[in-house]
């Protein structure tokens, strides 16, 4: 019988899988580079090769709509991100406290993040909706409204809204890690505080916030690499509209590119959004080692 | 003067009770363990005390101020928990000097304070690490330290050597008694385990089921246990409780006879000749292992089962005709074998008598 040593092993075990992930990661990766030095365009072919070298780059961080989708993005990230954390922390020291019904809110705090972005989007549209929309209907009939509004024609207000409809989807996420963390949290710690004399306020920041400020910390990268590429919600709400209001980078990407079908630009687009996304990543894996050095 | 007073006090969680009429008055400066087994309600009664959970129903009194409804931070009692309870990402000067900062005190006064428990502790060298950086028992000074901060009146301590090993633990006992004489604080403790209650308390308050089944020093509980609860919980290994039934004698004594042996005895009911003493009645007879001593003209019989030898001691379990299991004592080592036949003769003065029921009765045995 053959005999391998464990690193041998390890490689073969290693080997399909890795075939597997340079065929569908490295493969297209690499095409991307590639057509970021071509002016090539999706309608010609014979365009593929024709070599610009950095020219793509240079008009990219020139284009205006680009750095104002840049703009849209790092808007909609901080604005959504941030409601996101201090919305879940809350719900997460709500759900943490003890009583009637607590249990059918915590599964319902699931309901959100189990919906599909895209009928999460549908079903905020409809909500937004100028004619029928429920929004309109209950500002009006509560009086903080004297006629209906189109919410995302607006275009001071549309990401506002969209920013609306994504934190609903995601702050369950943030609840979700904080009452994990919450519930590591030993009664003990709490009730030495109090008998040390803190009171509410100091107990939170002596024994409650840094038991969660890692995992809350994780969370809050986490959400801002996937609210930095944010797409479908968009897609399907406004199209990057009205007036460009939406249009974050990925959605000006993936106008560029096919939309325009102008893959050679288009592919210089998303490696300076790969670059920005990470970024993001090596900030994530710099906080979870540093929260693994912690406890 | 009483530094502590709790009256009539009662605890029920929904409708199950689980603290029951509790009257207890503990003098200032004084070391009193509470004892019982898993579950009886130390750590709620303790809790109670501190103010992180409600009396149902009683007095609870702090010198001669009533305190049932003043807030745990007021109540200048410091508690030392079973987990320690230390803040982990704060240094063991931080987390000793961590109630003098809520207490705002003025940032010298605070670190004179943290050096001089810190020296009392033998913790000086270790101030700047984090509890995670520490072992078990330095872990445990700190949470000690953390109590004396504020010079309570009062410190409570739930179990708190239960997390240690056997050599740290008895360490630790002596120098929380050193430590005791040298505050001269009043410190309740709460243990299971009856070596420690006896070594430290100066009072131990036995608990079962919630209610407090004697008050006494280690001695006394010892010597005369008002029930085979208390008798069998103190004392190790426990008392052995050997069923005997009450004869008359023609001299108009009443003698005891240990069913199954002709060990039998005279007791003295002339003063006060109690019910539970009626001739034919079965009542039961407690014995020490260690005042069961081997003896070839002993009464009472059995065949050993098996032996335990300590070096220092040898712990000889037999069966009797009536008990099984009943263990003795013997100081060093002792040569005798399982299945061996062996006869122990007893001190009338270390019988106990208690009733069925399992109260004990009163009289002296002649
Ligand atoms: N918060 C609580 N809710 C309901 N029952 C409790 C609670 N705390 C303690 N008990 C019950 O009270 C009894 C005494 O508990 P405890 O005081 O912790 O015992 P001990 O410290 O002597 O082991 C136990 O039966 C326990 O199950
Ligand atoms: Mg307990």
């Amino acid at each position: 019988m053959v005999r391998f040593t464990k690193a041998t092993t390890a490689w073969l075990l290693l080997t399909p899988m890795m075939t597997i992930i340079i065929g569908v990661v490295g493969y297209p990766l690499i095409k991307t580079v590639y057509y970021s030095f071509t002016a090539a365009h999706l309608a010609s072919p014979a365009t593929t090769d024709r070599w610009v070298g950095f020219k793509n780059y240079i008009k990219a961080l020139g284009n205006s709509k680009f750095l104002d989708s840049i703009e849209n993005t790092a808007y909609f990230v901080s604005v959504s991100v941030s409601a996101e954390i201090i919305i879940g922390v809350l719900v997460a020291l709500l759900l943490n406290q003890a009583f009637k019904g607590r249990t059918l809110l915590r599964a319902l705090l699931i309901l959100p993040l189990a919906l599909p972005t895209v009928v999460n989007a549908m079903m905020w549209r409809l909500i937004y909706g100028p004619d029928f929309g429920a929004l309109n209907a209950l500002l009006t009939q509560v009086g903080l409204l004297a006629e209906y509004q189109s919410w995302l024609g607006d275009p001071d207000l549309a990401l506002w809204m969209v920013a609306i409809a994504d934190i609903w989807k995601n702050f369950p996420l943030v609840a979700l890690i904080t009452l994990a963390a919450l519930q590591t949290i030993s009664k003990d710690l709490i009730e030495a505080a109090t008998l040390d004399g803190a009171n509410t306020w100091q107990r939170f920041w002596t024994v409650v916030f840094p038991a969660i400020v890692a995992p809350v910390s994780v969370a809050l990268v986490l959400r801002t690499i996937e609210a930095f590429k944010v797409f479908d919600i968009i897609y399907v709400m406004t199209r990057g509209g009205p007036a460009n209001s939406t249009k974050t980078v990925s959605f000006h990407v993936y106008q560029e590119a096919f939309a325009y079908m102008r893959i050679g630009s288009g592919a210089s687009y998303a490696l300076i959004v790969v670059l920005i996304s990470a970024l993001l990543i090596a900030t994530y894996l710099w906080l979870i080692k540093k929260q693994g050095n912690t406890t | 003067m009483t530094a502590l007073s709790l009256k009539n006090i009662n605890k029920s969680f929904g409708d199950i009770r689980v603290i029951q009429n509790i009257n207890l008055d503990i003098k200032p400066g004084e070391f009193v363990v509470f004892v019982g087994p898993s579950g009886c309600g130390k750590s709620t009664l303790l809790r109670m005390i501190a103010g992180l959970e409600d009396i149902s129903s009683g007095e609870f009194w702090i010198g001669d101020r009533r305190a049932d409804q003043l807030p745990a931070s007021e109540r200048d009692i410091a508690m030392v928990f079973q987990s320690y309870a230390l803040y982990p990402h704060m240094t063991l000067a931080e987390n000793i000097g961590f109630p003098l900062r809520l207490a705002k005190l003025p940032k010298d006064q605070i670190n004179n304070k943290v050096q001089e428990i810190a020296s009392i502790l033998q913790l000086e060298h270790l101030l700047d690490r984090k509890p995670g950086q520490i072992s078990g028992g330095q872990r445990q000074r700190v949470a000690i330290g953390r109590s004396l901060a504020r010079d309570p009146k009062v410190i409570l301590l739930d179990e708190p050597l239960s997390n240690l090993d056997a050599a740290l633990r008895l360490e630790m006992r002596i120098e929380l008694a050193k430590l005791h004489k040298q505050l001269e604080a009043t410190m309740i403790y709460v243990t299971h385990d009856q070596v420690e209650a006896m070594t430290l308390a100066d009072r131990i308050v036995i608990l079962n089921n919630g209610e407090i089944a004697q008050i006494g020093s280690p001695l006394e509980l010892y010597q005369t246990p008002i029930n085979t609860f208390v008798a069998e919980f103190i004392g190790s290994p426990k008392m052995n409780l050997f069923p005997a039934s009450v004869n008359e004698k023609k001299s108009q004594k009443k003698s005891i006879q240990i069913i199954g042996s002709n060990d039998e005895f005279a007791v003295d009911t002339n003063q006060h000749p109690p019910q539970e003493l009626q001739t034919g009645n079965q009542i039961q007879v407690g014995i020490r292992p260690e005042h069961l001593v081997p003896s070839d003209t002993g009464k009472i019989k059995g065949t050993v089962t098996s032996t335990e030898q300590l070096g220092s001691d040898t712990y000889i379990y037999f069966d009797s005709d009536t008990i099984k299991q009943a263990v003795a004592r013997i100081n060093g080592v002792a040569s005798i074998r399982p299945g061996e036949n062996i006869c122990f003769a007893v001190a009338h003065e270390h019988y106990h008598l208690f009733t069925s029921k399992g109260n004990r009765i009163k009289p002296t045995v002649l």
